[in-house]
């Protein structure tokens, strides 16, 4: 990120509490366009909880959300704008069962945006070849792969234009085969310049992929870096720990 | 006079009163249906204000028995100045009784829906009125058919109560046969046999359309393979 540009996604002292039990605490980061972000950290760190407070699934308890510099979560023109503006993708595919490939990627399109159906339906082809599933168009995703369900879910994110794209351990539902197949559809979207944020314990994603690497324990940020660094020398022993037990494996 | 001849002569009395039964269903049907759904959107609602009501109400029709129900409305209710056919009444009593249990059918198939789904649906940016009509409804739907079926038959069969505010269904006419013959048994296996009759073919046509599922009224089933493909997976740190 260079100093001067204004970061594309501002988390200020972010805590989540669930039942007043607070499980992420004071987490603040700045993420500029086109930067791809990976938040590893050991099972309960609070991945999954943070990144589902940077689209208000679970409203942060503290701390304030900023996309573009504007605060959202203030009224329901803020909190529908981001929710247009940042995709989601999550562990468990949740593709909707009864809908085919491409109903499910014109759904967001045709009826969060209005867009005329015709349009909504172009735009959704089109992300579906973008994936590599034009051809599964018109399969449910039951009687598609775990990858191809995966993929098509990306490709309904996306189909919304989004800005930025959270993936919540997008492969670690899939066997390694499958999941290489979701992870080279996502080295392409960082190509392309798309701005993300990852939840992974894909270390090699980490590395390979994203520009900077956040390493979370116990709901806080213990260590951040770019990704080479981080990866390489982690400086914290808790850090060290993790990494080590990852790659011991 | 053989009980065949007897039942030649009963009948086209016994299809009349068929046809009030039949009315009787559909119309109490066509009432406590829709209500249903609306309670059990109400119940699966966010806000306690909206949640509690309908929860009351539903436990109340559940609860209550349906002639209770029935004798409310018919001799309840006139006391506040509310007067109906015997017809009306029933079609109200039943039809709320009919709105309490499919209330609870409804919720339990709302409920089946994975949390995962909404989840996506908001992510997405969809309403909450869009993500009931989009996603949840249409996987729900599929999941209450058989329940929903098994009670529209218990209800079919529940129409007999009507007998109790002398509404001319199938069971008065059995009960009128036999106050003049005095041949209760063979008016009454009549009568029973006219009501099983479209109970089992329902039942059959119910196995035919949706095979290994059961009609009960209690079980509401997760949804099916393909429906929900939630992968839960824990991680070794
Ligand atoms: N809905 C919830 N209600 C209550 N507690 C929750 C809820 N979701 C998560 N938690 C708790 O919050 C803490 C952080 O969980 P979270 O799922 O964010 O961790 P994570 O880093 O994503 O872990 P994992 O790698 O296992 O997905 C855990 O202690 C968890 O038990
Ligand atoms: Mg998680």
């Amino acid at each position: 990120m260079t100093p001067e540009s204004k970061p594309l996604l501002t988390l200020d002292g972010v805590c989540v509490a669930y039942r007043h039990q607070e499980v992420v605490h004071d987490v603040s980061l700045d993420v500029a366009a086109g930067e791809v972000v990976a938040l590893i950290g050991p099972s309960g760190a609070g991945k999954s909880s943070l990144l589902r407070a940077i689209n208000f699934l679970e409203p942060p308890s503290k701390g304030r959300i900023l996309l573009e510099g504007v605060e959202v979560g203030g009224s329901r023109r803020t909190l529908d704008a981001l929710r247009r503006d940042v995709g989601m993708v999550f562990q468990s595919f949740n593709l909707f069962p009864h809908l085919t490939a491409l109903q499910n990627v014109m759904l967001a399109p045709e009826h969060t945006l209005g867009l005329p159906r015709e349009q909504a339906r172009e735009r959704a082809m089109r992300q579906l070849t973008h994936v590599g599933l034009a051809e599964r168009a018109d399969a449910k995703p039951g009687k598609c792969s775990g990858g191809q369900q995966q993929r098509i879910a990306i490709a309904r994110a996306l189909a919304m234009e989004p800005k930025v794209m959270l993936f919540d351990e997008p492969t670690s539902a899939l066997d390694p085969e499958l999941g290489a197949e979701v992870l080279a559809t996502m080295r392409t979207l960082a190509g392309e310049g798309m701005t993300m944020v990852v939840v992974t314990h894909e270390m090699h994603f980490a590395e390979d992929v994203a520009d900077r690497v956040v390493f979370m324990a116990d709901g806080h940020v213990v260590e951040e870096n770019s990704a080479g660094k981080l990866m390489r020398d982690p400086q914290h022993p808790r850090t060290q720990r993790f990494l080590n037990a990852v790659r011991g494996r | 006079m053989s009980t065949l001849n007897e039942w030649q002569d009963y009948l086209p009395d016994y299809l009349d009163g068929l046809k009030v039964t039949l009315r009787l269903t559909g119309v109490s049907l066509a009432g406590g249906l829709p209500l249903g759904l609306l309670l059990a959107l109400a119940m699966t609602a966010r806000r306690r204000t909206v949640r509690w009501p309908a929860i009351l109400l539903v436990e109340i029709g559940r609860g209550a028995p349906a002639l209770v129900v029935l004798y409310f409305v018919y001799y309840g209710l006139p006391q506040l100045d509310l007067t109906w056919s015997s017809f009306v009444c029933a079609a109200i009593a039943l039809g709320f009784t009919t709105a309490a249990y499919t209330a609870d059918i409804f919720r339990a198939g709302i409920n089946s829906i994975p949390v995962g789904h909404r989840e996506a649906c908001q992510a997405l940016g969809l309403s909450h009125g869009q993500e009931l009509r989009l996603v949840v409804l249409p996987q729900a739907i599929r999941v209450v058919i058989p329940p929903l079926i098994g009670f529209c038959i218990l209800l079919y069969q529940g129409t007999s109560l009507a007998f109790a505010v002398s509404v001319p269904e199938l069971l008065s006419r059995a009960y009128s046969q036999a106050s003049i013959t005095y041949q209760f048994t063979s008016t009454l296996v009549l009568a029973g046999l006219v009501y099983a009759a479209i109970s089992l073919s329902a039942v059959a046509l119910m196995r035919a359309r949706w095979p290994g599922r059961t009609a009960s009224v209690t079980d509401v089933e997760p949804p099916g393979e393909g429906l929900a493909r939630t992968t839960e997976v824990t991680h070794a740190p």
